[in-house]
């Protein structure tokens, strides 16, 4: 990889970082776009439909996804991370090393072949382990670039990929290579993670064969999916009563995360909305504190939700332990009634909450006290860093929708192209009058 | 000799949306036997890279001139498919989408067989159409590099410098005397506790000082024409009546006191007057709705004041609507407000704690304050059936977002000024989502803020206490936090946290043509696509107007509604599709039918041209401003007009098609 310049780099290519990349290459700046992983599309790419508008999740990721590839404007770098962001002449010099993917990318024209030959099969983190994919592959149907990665732990260094492969793609041989790129701005799009599964050993430290993860519940119900059905992990069973813990990874002094996650309200009432479409005969009960469907649609969506059918219980979940056919059983005080009870159900999610991916000090930022990247001017510059120059959108700015995150994508990019112009010298026209 | 058609077929699953009730390998099936039709193909999400590439594909390696694709609706993903037909070298509107999602699979889903039948009728259309597509070029126009913003909030200031910032000049519009908005009327800000005003003055400042942006107040929009890239718009602005260095004296000659807005009514001010001290514009002004010409005595000289409305015209390439939202103004006899002197709204209670600033205690009516109760949800998450309607029939059904972390804030706030203060929270949901937001919640909860949790189909009662109460007021819930118990809350103050709703702005909303949501805010394209456009294309969204925001929200849609100004203009071009009417002159008389069927100014006229010496009448459709309606192509007695892209031949032949039985539909291959 040589090394670049550019106006602006977005680091992340989640939903925000695509969005904020595509704001600013329509404008006719020169973007570099780096993703950790071997294709861009993030958290997103993962999910099933998305609220409220129950838009299939490809339908809004994979455009965008195409839009980021084809753009002029746009150089997207994946499978590299960023090891450091030092202030450098007009702008910043960022390191980034880029992975080897064992594969040439020059070279692959993502036929899979190699994928059809590889004898290891390892359980796919894109479906979250419950499928599986091959040592040697491309990443996921839709993925963006369609180049095949090669995943060295756990290959047999066979050749039967090298041996497959009609355009001599494979190169065992590939070494870890530093570049670096020059940018006046950046844009810190780095998204978040899940909270564990196993945190809270009142939830059976995730040991327990039924309960889930929100994203599994995604796969789950993706037309992508391992399954293509709603399966309980523990025993393949469809399941007919289905649980969701809110607050499983938020609002919780014991876990230290005490803020609100935004989306697990919303994702809960969703997925229950598309169980009750997948398992028409399942029941779905949410167990709550507070209901937080603030954003536009979002009260609707949940009187639709309870109009359907679904269950809403308020109570914080008190513990999750399960039988001997591996039920999961909750314990919850019911608070309108005011007595604890035992429930049995097939399948339990816990509605974890977000972290975040990237530790800010990775940018030479200090993180606030919530862990996500401080963003001191909340009130004026919503998007602004520590840093002049440097600007966050989506959830690396702190939990967020997808919704809200476009709309920080757009809010970085405005400022991002302010202070590129004003940091060039770019002259202004003038009004005639400036105050009439 | 014409080109042979090579017609490309493709039918998406769309991720299951389609292929979960559509059949749609038979479906392709069925096409490839099509005439013309060289390929057929199926795919997950066609709208992916790898589904863009395979057309792509067919085009470079089969040849393939026409493309057919059955998919979501139009509006969602045509151009990202006419964006893969031109990479491929293909013109454009060389290719059909048809809608097999909205206009079949979804509302069929219970009837497999027939929804497959349907596919293969409108596909079938689509490829009948396709055999009739003429390649077509956009209509390409110089964009005025100027935009229009509408209200001067914390949203429309953002936007203005924004787009400023950026190299556009901007027209910032304000219906008010000054500056700032609604912001303006808050005093401590969540979640950081800052000075509203300083925030907002930081803005203001940027915005007055910034060359390439001209603010005029006291001013509204009066008409729009025009479109995105050359929208022109009459701006009316009235007499600031005073001079600014003559404002003291003005004021102070001023006899006449009206009920003061910033303060919610409940305060008086001059009918010439400042919003506040330290408002922007500094100068005061008249406001004409209550000045009754009535003279003032001023440096012994009697004078009268006269409005001289201006009309100012300009032309923008695109406007952004920034008109923010009202407080909810409860009914009276909501809660006892207009009825019980105790009953005010959160506006009103921060504006009366920042005017009673020094206070060492907490009064009301003389009284002293001991017991104070907030209800939030006050206008917000109204049930249809249990809660009365509004004037338009409506009820507000959506939740107003910044009602619950204010109500907490003002809770943290009073009791840290009043620590022997009994509050009272009574909610619904807590709903502090924020970064920081959650910490009010805590706070108050520690500061032993009580809260009680009732239902929304059984909200408080407030009543006037019986006569020789300890309390004015007395509050009846039931709380569901304490199994539903049936409590009685004697109060001495109930603050109503009251939602948002949109500013009553209809003549706006026509001028401009833009569509609002069921809850009456400004609505979007698509929440994730476009969430800051509206379907007028130009016309751009920024903060409240298009929904409950708290101001961070605003300010960052207001950003983002600046970088969707920049894409649409920045390059000084537009293009619009080419779907206009489109004269045949051959067949034209000068009839004139097609101009007198025309809505549209500018779209379409007659014209003299020289025929042969003769003085001949032909119509003449001028692009811009054509919006491709087809009203003229009705009444043309000569089939003189079409609309291109959707003729009356292409037409005809989707009717045929149509028409057709599945039968006739594989026999005919």
């Amino acid at each position: 990889m040589n090394n670049l310049k550019v106006d602006a780099l977005v680091i992340g290519g989640g939903i925000a970082g695509m969005q904020a990349a595509l704001d600013l290459g329509d404008q006719g700046f020169q973007v570099a776009l780096v993703e950790r992983e071997a294709s861009i599309g993030g958290k997103m790419i993962t999910l099933s439909k998305v609220f409220p508008t129950l838009d299939c999740c490809s339908c809004i990721t994979t455009p965008k996804m195409s839009a980021v590839a084809h753009h002029p404007n746009i150089t997207l770098i994946t499978y590299c991370e960023v090891q450091s962001i030092q202030e450098s002449g007009a702008g910043y010099g960022v390191a980034v090393l880029q992975k080897p993917r064992y594969v040439d990318e020059s070279k692959c024209t993502g036929c899979r072949q190699c994928e059809y030959e590889c004898p290891i099969t390892v359980p796919s983190s894109f479906d979250r382990g419950l499928g599986s994919y091959r040592a040697i592959r491309v990443p996921f149907s839709t993925a963006v670039p369609q180049k095949a990665v090669l995943d060295m732990d756990n290959c047999l260094l066979c050749g039967k990929c090298e041996k497959a492969c009609p355009v001599e793609a494979i190169d065992f041989t590939q070494q870890p290579q530093h570049f670096s790129i020059e940018a006046t701005t950046i844009i810190l799009a780095t998204g978040f993670e899940l909270t564990q599964l196993g945190a809270k050993k009142e939830y059976g430290a995730g040991k327990l064969a039924n309960v889930i993860d929100p994203l599994m519940m995604e796969r789950f119900l993706a037309p992508t999916g391992p399954y293509g059905r709603v399966l309980r992990p523990g025993d393949g069973m469809e399941p007919t009563t289905i649980a969701y813990v809110q607050c499983a990874g938020s609002r919780d002094q014991t876990q230290g995360i005490e803020y609100c996650s935004r989306v697990c309200c919303m994702y809960a009432i969703k997925q229950a909305m598309l169980i009750n479409g997948a398992l028409p005969l399942a029941e779905v009960t949410v167990y709550y504190m507070d209901i937080r469907t603030f954003g536009k649609g979002y009260e609707q969506f949940y009187q639709n939700a309870k109009a359907m059918g679904v269950e809403f219980v308020r109570g914080k979940v008190a513990s999750i332990r399960e039988d001997e056919k591996h039920n999961p059983i909750v314990k919850v005080e019911l608070t309108e009634e005011g007595r604890i009870v035992e429930r049995t159900h097939d399948l339990v999610v816990l509605s974890l909450g977000m972290i975040p991916t990237a530790s800010p000090s990775t940018f030479n930022l200090l993180p606030a006290s919530d862990g996500f990247i401080s963003l001191p001017a909340l009130n004026a510059s919503p998007s602004a860093a520590q840093r002049p120059g440097i600007f966050v959108t989506g959830a690396a700015g702190g939990p967020m929708d997808i919704v809200d995150s476009i709309v920080t994508a757009g809010s970085a990019a405005s400022a991002a192209s302010s202070y590129i112009r004003e940091k060039t010298g770019m002259k202004v026209p003038q009004q005639e009058v400036a105050y009439a | 000799m014409p080109e042979k058609l090579k017609i490309g077929v493709y039918t998406c699953y769309c991720s299951g949306n389609i292929s979960h009730t559509v059949k749609c390998e038979q479906v392709a099936k069925v096409m490839e036997t099509q005439p013309d039709v060289v390929v057929s193909r199926t795919d997950m999400s066609l709208c992916s890279d790898a589904g863009q590439s395979q057309i792509e594909q067919d085009i470079k390696e089969l040849g393939v001139n026409r493309v057919v694709i059955g998919a979501c609706a139009p509006s969602l993903h045509e151009q990202t498919f006419r964006n893969a037909v031109t990479r491929a070298g293909l013109n454009p509107y060389l290719y059909h989408h048809v809608g097999l999602r909205e206009q079949d699979s979804w509302v069929h889903t219970s009837d497999g067989d027939g929804a497959t039948c349907k596919a293969m009728h409108l596909m079938a259309a689509g490829i009948a159409k396709a055999r009739h597509l003429q390649p077509l070029e956009p209509i390409r126009l110089e964009a005025e590099k100027q935009a229009l913003v509408i209200g001067a909030g914390a949203a429309g200031l953002r936007a203005a410098l924004d787009i400023a910032r950026q190299g556009l000049r901007v027209v910032l519009v304000e219906k008010s005397p000054f500056l700032g908005g609604r912001m303006a009327q808050l005093e401590s800000v969540f979640p950081t506790g800052e000075d509203a005003r300083s925030l907002l003055h930081e803005l203001i400042e940027k915005v007055v000082a910034h060359p390439s942006i001209t603010v005029y107040t006291q001013a509204e929009v009066k008409g729009v024409t025009g479109y995105v890239g050359n929208y022109g718009v009459r701006i009316l602005q009235h007499s600031r009546g005073v001079r600014e260095e003559d404002s003291e004296k003005m004021i102070a000659a001023c006899p006449r006191l009206v009920p003061d807005e910033f303060n919610y009514g409940m305060t008086e001010r001059k009918v010439i007057y400042r919003a506040y001290p330290g408002c922007c514009p500094r100068g005061a002004a008249v406001d004409w709705d209550y000045y009754l010409d009535h003279p003032l005595r001023v440096d012994g000289k009697e004078i009268v004041l006269k409005d001289e409305p201006k009309t100012i015209d300009v032309s923008v390439g695109a406007i952004v609507a920034a008109t923010g939202f009202d407080p909810y103004e409860p009914r009276q006899g909501e809660y006892g407000y207009g009825e019980l002197q105790e009953v005010i709204t959160l506006p009103q209670l921060i504006r009366r704690l920042a005017l009673t600033k020094d206070d060492k205690t907490f009064q009301w009516n003389g009284r002293p304050v001991r017991d104070v109760a907030l209800i939030h949800c006050v206008g917000s998450r109204e049930i249809e059936g249990v809660d009365e309607p509004h004037e338009d029939g409506q009820v507000n059904n959506y939740c107003s977002r910044v009602c619950c972390t204010a109500s907490l804030h003002m809770a943290v706030e009073l009791h840290e000024k009043f620590p022997a203060l009994n509050i009272f929270e009574l909610y619904q949901d807590i709903r502090t989502y924020g970064r920081g937001h959650e910490d009010y919640y805590c706070h108050a909860m520690e500061g032993g803020v009580r809260f009680v949790r009732y239902s929304g189909e059984e909200r408080p009662q407030v009543a006037a206490a019986p006569t020789g109460d300890t309390h004015p007021v007395l509050i009846k819930v039931k709380d569901s936090l304490t199994y539903n118990e049936e409590l009685e809350i004697p109060v001495d103050l109930v603050v109503l946290a009251v939602g948002m709703k949109p500013r009553q702005i209809d003549d706006l909303v026509n001028m401009l043509k833009v569509s609002r949501g069921t809850d009456r805010f400004l609505l979007e394209v698509h929440p994730k696509l476009r969430p800051v456009e509206t379907a007028v294309n130009g016309v751009i969204l920024a903060g409240t107007a298009q929904g409950p925001m708290n101001i961070q929200e605003s300010l960052s849609a207001a950003s983002a509604a600046a970088a969707k100004v920049l894409t649409l203009l920045g390059r000084g071009k537009v293009e619009l599709p080419p779907f206009v009417a489109a004269v045949d002159a051959e067949k034209c008389n000068g009839a004139g039918a097609c101009v007198e069927a025309c809505v549209y100014e500018g779209a379409i006229a007659l014209q003299t041209f020289d025929e042969n010496g003769n003085e001949v009448k032909r119509a003449v459709v001028t692009p811009a401003n054509c919006v491709g309606c087809g009203a003229c192509v009705a009444v043309c007695p000569n089939r003189a007009i079409d609309v291109q892209g959707w003729t009356i031949a292409q037409y005809e032949a989707m009717v045929d098609a149509i028409g057709m039985s599945i039968v006739d539909l594989v026999e005919a291959a």
